[in-house]
C-alpha cells in the first residue's frame, strides 16, 4: 500500500512547491499554476503513478490534497487515516 | 528503438533522469530531465531542429513530453504547436521568412471523418463513399497547399489510425465503405504522396497504433480535453515520433560487423563440425536462417557487411561452399577478416579499408567478452545485442534505429557493389604507377547544377560525409534551396562513371556571394569516402572557377574548418593555389584573387551538356 506522502511529494514536484509545503496548502485556488490543463496533466499524473482510472464524477474532484488523497483512499490505493 | 543509445554523449545526471522519466512516464520527471536538459551548454545538445505541429487532437497536455523526446534524438529542438484543428488556416498563414525545418500533420478519424463510426446513421454506403472521396481530396489539396506556402520545408503526414473507441467492429471490415476500408483507402492516397513527391513522408501513426494503440488509449482524457493517450502513450507517441524525425538530423550507421559461430548458424564450426551445425527450416536452425534474411537484405538496401570471426579462414568458409540453407554467401560480405587477431584491431582495420570511420560501425557478436572489449576499447562502435541468444539478437536487428533512414536511393542499393570494385580496384593498382591506375579507371565526370534532380543525394551527402569534408556544415533541404536561391550562388554536383560502371554523385560545392561586389564565399566542399584520391576534387573544383570567371567573379572566400575527421584536406586550399589570410587553432581562411581556372587532372575526361534538371 501507498503512504500519503507520496502523494504529497508528487503534488510538490507536479507544481514546482517549495518542499515545506504543507499538505493542506495544495489546493487549486492558492495554486496560480493549477489551471484547466495543469488539471488534465494531473489527472495523468495521478493516473500512471497510483495504477488508477478516475470516473466522471471524480475527476470533478481532484482540486486539493485533501479532496485527491480522499478519492485514493475511496479506490483502495491510501489507507483510512 | 534504444534511448540509452541516442542519449550516450549526455553527461551521466542527463541521462538517468532522462531515463527516470522514461520508466516512470511522469510529467514532473519529465520537466525535470528537461530543466537539467537546459542546463548543458548549446554544443552538448545536439541541433537546432524547429518542428511545427499541426493537429486535428489536442496535443498541449503532452508538449513537455514530446519536447524532450525530440531532445533525445539529440537536438534542440523548438516545438511550434499550430492551433488545434485548424490545419488550412494555419498552413496559408506560416509561409515566408520563418520557415521550420520541418512540419508535421497529424490527424485522425474522430475529426477528420466522424460519421464513419456511425455508419448507419450517416448513409451508408453512398454518402460516406462520397465524405471518404472528400477527405482524400482534402489531403491532397493540404499537400499542394504546404508546397505553394512552404515547399522547401520536409513535410510528415500521418496516417490515420483505426479508432480504439466504436462499436459494431465486425461489420466495420465487412464493407470497403465501412470504417476499416475507409481508412485503408485515405492510407493508401497518403502512402502513393510519399511515393511520388520528394519532400513529404509519411509519419505512419497507424502502424504505431496497430502495436501500441489500445494499449495506450485514455477515454476519460479523450473527452476531457480532446487528447486520447495515457501517460505512457503519450511517451510512446513521443518517442515514435522523435525516431520519424531523426533521420533528419542523424545520419544511419553504414555498416554491420558480425561474427559466424552461434550467429550466422548455430554451433562452432571449427570445433563442431560441419554437419552438426544448426541452420535451416527447423528450430532452432530457423532462428540462424531468420538472422541471415535480415544481413542479407541490409546488404542489398546499402549496409555493408564485414565479417569478423575468430576461426581458420578455411574452416569459416566451409559452411557457406557446402551448407545447402546458407543464404548468404562468402561474397556478400564488403571485407572478410577471419584470422586470431582481436576484433578490434581487425574493425579498426577494415574502418581503415572502406574509407569509413568508426560511428559509422554497428557489431554483433554472441560472445560477452567480444563485445565488452569492442565497447571498452572502440566506445564509437555501436554494440547491437546485449545477449547470447539468437533470438535476443533477431529481435534487435528486426527493432534497431541504427540504420534508419528515410529514403533509400539507386546509390545506396548499388553500394555494396561499389565497395566490391573498389577493393577490386585497389588490388589491381598494386605495384603499379598511381597515374597510369587512374588512367585505367577511364574515369568520365559530369557536372551538374545543384536541383530537384539530385538534391535528395546532396542533402545526404551534406549530412554524412566527414572525411574529404571542408567546413563540415550539416545543411538541412531548406538551407540548401535557401543558399541556392540567391542571385550569383553557384551549386554543383559531380557524377563519376568508370569503367567498373556508374558511381553515382560522388561530389558537392556549395558557393553563395560575399558581402562585397564580385565576390563568392565557398559555403561546403565535399567528396565521398568511395571516390576519395581520384582528383574528382580537382575536376570539380576547376568547374567552379569556370563558372566564377564566366559570371566576373574577381575573388573567392574558402574555408578549411578542422574535425576530428577532415585532416585528409587542412592542406587542399593550399595545393589548389589560395593564400591563406587568417590561421586560427582549428580554422584557416583563404583567399583566391584573381580568380584563374586551373587545368583538370588529365585521367578525367569531363562529359559536357548534362544538367541534372533538363
Amino acid at each position: 500500500m501507498q503512504t500519503s506522502d507520496s502523494l504529497v511529494q508528487l503534488l510538490v514536484e507536479f507544481f514546482d512547491l517549495p518542499a515545506d509545503t504543507r499538505p493542506e496548502e495544495i489546493a487549486q485556488p492558492a495554486i496560480p499554476k493549477w489551471d484547466s490543463l495543469a488539471m488534465v496533466q494531473l489527472i495523468t499524473e495521478l493516473q500512471g503513478r497510483f495504477g488508477v482510472e478516475f470516473d466522471l464524477e471524480e475527476i470533478q474532484t481532484l482540486r486539493s490534497y485533501r479532496e485527491i488523497h480522499d478519492t485514493l483512499v475511496r479506490k483502495g490505493v491510501f489507507a483510512h487515516a | 528503438m534504444s534511448l540509452v543509445d541516442w542519449i550516450a554523449g549526455f553527461p551521466e545526471l542527463q541521462r538517468t533522469a532522462i531515463v527516470d522519466a522514461a520508466e516512470t512516464a511522469s510529467l514532473a520527471k519529465v520537466r525535470r530531465a528537461l530543466r537539467l536538459l537546459d542546463e548543458l551548454p548549446k554544443e552538448k545538445r545536439g541541433r537546432a531542429l524547429s518542428v511545427e505541429l499541426l493537429s486535428t487532437f489536442n496535443l498541449e497536455p503532452f508538449l513537455p513530453v514530446l519536447q524532450l523526446a525530440l531532445n533525445c534524438i539529440p537536438s534542440r529542438a523548438d516545438l511550434r504547436l499550430a492551433p488545434l484543428n485548424d490545419l488550412e488556416g494555419y498552413i496559408t498563414q506560416n509561409t515566408g521568412a520563418d520557415q521550420s525545418d520541418v512540419r508535421v500533420i497529424i490527424w485522425r478519424i474522430e475529426e477528420v471523418l466522424p460519421e464513419m463510426l456511425y455508419p448507419f446513421s450517416n448513409g451508408f454506403p453512398e454518402q460516406l463513399s462520397r465524405r471518404t472521396e472528400e477527405v482524400i481530396n482534402r489531403v491532397q489539396r493540404l499537400v499542394k497547399l504546404h508546397e505553394a506556402n512552404a515547399a522547401v520545408t520536409p513535410l510528415f503526414v500521418s496516417t490515420i489510425a483505426l479508432p480504439v473507441h466504436f462499436s459494431n467492429p465486425l461489420f466495420a471490415s465487412q464493407h470497403a465503405i465501412a470504417l476499416c476500408g475507409a481508412v485503408a483507402h485515405i492510407n493508401r492516397t497518403i502512402y502513393d504522396i510519399a511515393t511520388q513527391r520528394s519532400g513529404v513522408y509519411v509519419f505512419d501513426i497507424c502502424r504505431w497504433a496497430a502495436l501500441e494503440g489500445k494499449l495506450h488509449a485514455d477515454a476519460l482524457l479523450d473527452f476531457v480535453a480532446r487528447q486520447p493517450l495515457s501517460g505512457r502513450g503519450q511517451l510512446a507517441f513521443a518517442f515514435f515520433l522523435a525516431r520519424c524525425l531523426r533521420p533528419l538530423l542523424m545520419p544511419a550507421r553504414k555498416v554491420l560487423a558480425v561474427d559466424l559461430d552461434d550467429t550466422l548458424w548455430g554451433g562452432v564450426v571449427g570445433e563442431d563440425g560441419l554437419e552438426n551445425l544448426k541452420l535451416g527450416h527447423d528450430f532452432p536452425g530457423n532462428v540462424h536462417l531468420r538472422i541471415q534474411r535480415e544481413l542479407l537484405e541490409l546488404r542489398n538496401r546499402g549496409i555493408l557487411l564485414v565479417l569478423l570471426s575468430k576461426n581458420n579462414e578455411a574452416d569459416a568458409r566451409q559452411p557457406f561452399d557446402c551448407l545447402p540453407d546458407m543464404l548468404l554467401k562468402w561474397e556478400d560480405f564488403a571485407l572478410r577478416k577471419v584470422n586470431w587477431r582481436p576484433k578490434h584491431e581487425n574493425l579498426r582495420e577494415a574502418a581503415q579499408e572502406l574509407g569509413l570511420g568508426l560511428d559509422s560501425f554497428v557489431f554483433v557478436d554472441d560472445s560477452d567478452y567480444e563485445r565488452e572489449q569492442m565497447r571498452q576499447l572502440i566506445p564509437e562502435v555501436l554494440i547491437l545485442n546485449t545477449s547470447s541468444d539468437p533470438l535476443h539478437t533477431l529481435n534487435c536487428l528486426w527493432t534497431t534505429d541504427a540504420f534508419d533512414s528515410l529514403t533509400i536511393t539507386e546509390e545506396d542499393r548499388r553500394r555494396h557493389d561499389d565497395y566490391r570494385v573498389r577493393t577490386a580496384r585497389d588490388v589491381q593498382a598494386h605495384g603499379n604507377d598511381l597515374e597510369d591506375f587512374l588512367r585505367s579507371l577511364q574515369m568520365e565526370v559530369a557536372i551538374e547544377e545543384l536541383g530537384p534532380a539530385n538534391m535528395e543525394r546532396a542533402v545526404a551527402m551534406i549530412g554524412k560525409t566527414n572525411q574529404f569534408n571542408l567546413t563540415t556544415r550539416r545543411h538541412s533541404r531548406a538551407q540548401v534551396q535557401a543558399m541556392l536561391a540567391a542571385p550569383g550562388s553557384i551549386g554543383l554536383a559531380l557524377r563519376l562513371r568508370d569503367r567498373f560502371g556508374d558511381q553515382g554523385i560522388v561530389a558537392i560545392l556549395l558557393a553563395t556571394p560575399g558581402a562585397q561586389d564580385c565576390t563568392l564565399v565557398v559555403d561546403s566542399f565535399l567528396v565521398s569516402c568511395r571516390a576519395l584520391g581520384r582528383g574528382v576534387e580537382d575536376a570539380l573544383w576547376t568547374a567552379l572557377m569556370e563558372r566564377a570567371s564566366q559570371a566576373g567573379v574577381r575573388k573567392v572566400l574558402a574555408q578549411y574548418l578542422a574535425t576530428p575527421k577532415n585532416a585528409i584536406v587542412a592542406k587542399l586550399y593550399d595545393r589548389f593555389g589560395l593564400q591563406p589570410i587568417e590561421q586560427g587553432p582549428s580554422s584557416t581562411r583563404y583567399i583566391l584573387e584573381p580568380v584563374e581556372p586551373r587545368p583538370r587532372p588529365a585521367w578525367i575526361h569531363i562529359k559536357k551538356k548534362d544538367n541534372a534538371n533538363q
